[in-house]
């Protein structure tokens, strides 16, 4: 009986997927191309999706860059319509109250922006993660599906949240905008912590170098270089010091050529977590 | 036998102990005098003059350091949980997040009873589905809801005595505010600013839930200040009221401030000064007349709400004993009005870098630097949209002559963007985001409330959502975003002690006196916390 109700439900589930994908394969934008259509969807993004998006799409700490034609989680019209509206389960993205026609108008402005279909990265993918898990260190500081170091962010996602470019500028010039690190869901408003250098001046002067995990006026959560998690009390250190800058160095091209920097891009932009 | 004798024995004994609540009556009165039964707290920010000082001084500076937990209260819900209770003859009442309502037990946090008004869907309320409390009289206590209504509760039972429609939720019109009880009306006033509500200000009659008057606080055509307003914009205006006023008995006059002009960052379809958004309104407590107005921010572009607590002061300025208004304002000045009359007599800032405004001139009007609006591309401001401070509580001690206020030291890059109006959604026309590389930061800082000179800082790790309460013992409680509940010494800033309590506090610090017991009461995350000496 089991084995039966099994199998019928996932006769049901698949029935149910083709004609969901072949619904919405149908669905096209009616406001596809319309200017102003464009123009308010512009308007709806800023005030709504770019706290995590970023303020052009680009990307910000939370959200993965929509200018970049990746569209993780469908292509079509349809797909897009859904992701907005309906949020994806298991994500950060949630569901969007909107009327239809504004969730048209934000696929419309999103088209407008975004690179198209994505043409992959001329690298060797194969000699990127050879590279990562190798000669340019990069697994000393990073994770992908549990290998790795755990300095830096998890990179296991990344090429489903991040641009070619993006990850581009994070490799040549780390400084530029540092990663975003854990947020407080409690509090509304805050800020995310940053994956910043922070500097532990401890009374006998002694200084641990590290990333916080987190901090308030009275401690300190460091994991350090040593890879060991200092949990400081601020009365106990003569200084805290936030560098403002990121503790990956620049990988600039004496340190990974242009090709080589192609098999790593090539490498990262699969990790989708899949 | 005997055991049933011990039995009967510890019963009698048990009832001569326990805490025998008859129906509590609080009269207007008891409300006007509230700052003399420092036992209880008997209105949102502890007396009319919204000080949010206690007489109360067990807890002084000396023994601060041995502050304890006594009770925790679960409420249900996390996130931010605003509410200041009041506490009435043994008894706490609190609002919680999503239209919940509770009466503790003071000594033990043992809930007596819990209600929720049942939320319709697609409340849209801008910043959580908060609720600041109740203001209550005789028997019964009162509660505005996030689907725009206002109720009335049985202290006892929570039984809901009545039950009234203010305006309609789907238009996205929601009620945050703790109501103000004075003499046999509850005043409210609504939110909605970030979707293009129109303003009001409302009283209705304690026993029956009639509507006594209404404010508009945007103007409508043939009234004065609608010139004030491009076209149809006043339509669709904003200038909510979502935060407690004060009042004084002897002008009879409720003082009300009131937040941004919509949509809060393009002005382009709003020319002109937009009143009254972003200003101080002095109300006739009995008709709702408007007696003066004064606007701190006109024409904002920048989301500065100036729902902050107006702190009324009778001292003497320039040699003359004046009846003073102090707010400390979300647009970084800090300000001093006559509040008999409205006039402007200073305002000085008291965020570091700010750069919206050169300085107030004397005739009230900010003098705005040019080059501060938001553009497409963005504009750096200071202070950022959440602003020098915001709605959470700072408090006057009259022992130390200090205001206390919670400060927040954050820019951030506004843009604008023409938006469509559509009724119930968002209308912000635009967006803000933090300057990015700039590390923010918060403090509680103690000023002079009438030359502006800055006394100390407590520095926060984080910009701060919650205010601060004073005492007779010299000590001033606040709570920071990063879950620390402080003690500060309120002559130095020192502190005296601290706890983490494990969520950003989200609400300012109430006290009570029971059994001989001080007890300091705090919420955060989905849970309120008492504390006193063990």
């Amino acid at each position: 009986m089991m084995r039966v109700g099994y199998v019928y439900f996932a006769a049901c589930a698949l029935t149910w997927t083709t004609q969901a994908l072949g619904q919405e394969k149908e669905i096209q934008n009616p406001l596809a191309g319309d200017q102003s259509a464009i123009k308010e969807g512009s308007s709806l993004f800023r005030a709504n999706c770019s706290p995590c998006h970023g303020l052009n799409a680009g990307g910000g700490g939370r959200g993965p860059d929509l200018r970049a034609g990746l569209w993780v989680h469908g292509a079509s019209d349809a797909a897009i319509f859904r992701t907005i509206s309906q949020g994806v389960p298991g994500t950060e993205m949630p569901a969007n109250p909107f009327e239809d026609s504004e969730v048209w108008a934000l696929v419309a402005y999103l088209r407008s922006v975004s690179a198209g279909t994505k043409t992959p990265v001329a690298g060797d993918s194969a000699q990127g993660e050879r590279l990562f898990f190798g000669k340019a260190g990069c697994a000393q500081c990073h994770m992908v599906k549990g290998r790795g170091g755990r300095l830096g962010p998890d990179l296991t996602r990344v090429g489903a949240a991040r641009s070619v470019e993006y990850l581009t500028e994070s490799i040549r010039e780390p400084d530029k905008e540092l990663s975003l690190a854990m947020s407080d869901p409690n509090n509304h408003y805050g800020i995310p912590a940053e994956y910043d250098t922070v500097t532990a001046v401890t009374k006998e002067g002694e200084r641990v170098i590290g990333v916080a995990k987190n901090e308030d006026a009275f401690s300190l959560q460091l994991l350090g270089q040593d890879d060991k998690l200092h949990l400081f009390l601020k009365k106990d250190l003569r200084d805290v010091i936030h560098e403002r800058r990121s503790l990956m160095p620049a990988y600039t091209e004496s340190r990974l050529s242009n090709q080589e920097l192609q098999h790593l891009l090539a490498y990262l932009s699969r990790q989708r977590g899949e | 036998m005997k055991m049933a004798t011990i039995r009967v024995t510890l019963a009698v004994a048990g009832l001569m102990t326990a805490a025998v609540i008859g129906r509590s009556q609080v009269s207007y009165n008891r409300i006007l005098k509230a700052a003399e039964e420092p036992q209880n707290w008997l209105t949102y920010s502890g007396d009319y003059k919204s000080w949010r000082y206690s007489k109360l001084e067990q807890i002084n500076t000396s023994n601060a350091g041995n502050l304890a937990l006594q009770w925790a209260f679960q409420s249900a819900d996390l996130g931010q949980f605003e509410t200041t209770p009041l506490e009435i003859d043994g008894v706490l009442y609190g609002t919680g997040q999503d239209n919940r309502a509770f009466a503790l037990d003071a000594r033990t946090g043992r809930a007596i009873w819990r209600y929720q008004r049942r939320l319709p869907d697609k409340v849209q309320a801008c910043c959580g589905m908060v609720n600041r409390g109740f203001a209550a009289l005789g028997e019964h206590l009162f509660m505005a809801t996030l689907d725009g209504h206002v109720m009335s509760l049985d202290m006892q039972t929570g039984n809901v005595i009545w039950d009234v429609e203010a305006a309609d939720y789907r238009q996205a019109y929601v009620f945050t505010v703790a109501p103000l009880l004075v003499k046999d009306k509850i005043i409210v006033g609504i939110a909605g600013g970030e979707y293009g509500v129109r303003g009001f200000i409302d009283a209705y009659y304690a026993d029956s839930g009639k509507r006594a008057w209404r404010f508009y606080t945007v103007p409508g055509p043939g009234e004065p200040g609608h010139e004030t307003w491009a076209g149809d914009s006043w339509k669709t205006g904003g200038a909510p009221a979502w935060i407690t006023g004060s009042y004084d008995p002897e002008l009879n006059l409720i003082y009300w401030p009131t937040g941004n002009p919509s949509p809060s960052n393009n002005g382009l379809e709003r020319g002109g000064d937009n009143l009254y958004s972003n200003s101080m309104l002095a109300l006739d407590a009995d008709t709702g007349k408007l007696k003066w107005h004064y606007q701190f921010t006109p024409h904002d572009l920048h989301d500065y709400d100036s729902t902050q607590i107006p702190v009324l002061l009778d001292a003497p300025w320039q040699g003359q004993p004046r009846k003073l208004l102090v707010q400390a304002n979300r647009n970084g000045f800090l300000y001093v009005l006559d509040r008999t009359n409205g006039k402007f007599l200073s305002a000085k800032p008291f965020f570091t870098r700010l750069n919206w405004a050169k300085e107030i001139g004397s005739d009230g009007r900010p003098v705005v630097v040019p080059g501060s609006e938001p553009t497409l591309e963005g504009t750096r401001t200071c202070p950022g949209a959440l602003g020098a401070t915001n709605w959470f509580s700072p408090s006057y001690s009259p022992e130390t002559g200090l205001l206390y206020v919670a400060a927040a030291e954050e820019c951030d890059v506004f843009t604008n963007a023409p938006q469509k109006y559509h009724e119930g959604h968002d209308f912000m026309g635009s967006v803000y985001v933090p300057a990015t590389g700039e590390k923010t930061w918060g403090a509680l800082r103690a000023f002079d409330p009438f030359t502006g000179e800055k006394k100390w800082e407590f520095k926060y790790f984080t910009p701060p959502n919650g205010g601060s309460l004073s005492t007779a013992g010299g000590v001033v409680f606040a709570g920071d975003s990063d879950g620390n509940f402080l003690a500060l010494d309120a002559r130095t800033g020192k502190d005296l002690w601290h706890i983490q309590i494990g969520a950003a506090v989200y609400s300012s610090p109430m006290t009570y006196a029971l059994d001989g017991r001080q007890y300091v009461v705090i919420p955060a995350g989905g849970t309120l916390f008492a504390f006193a000496l063990p």
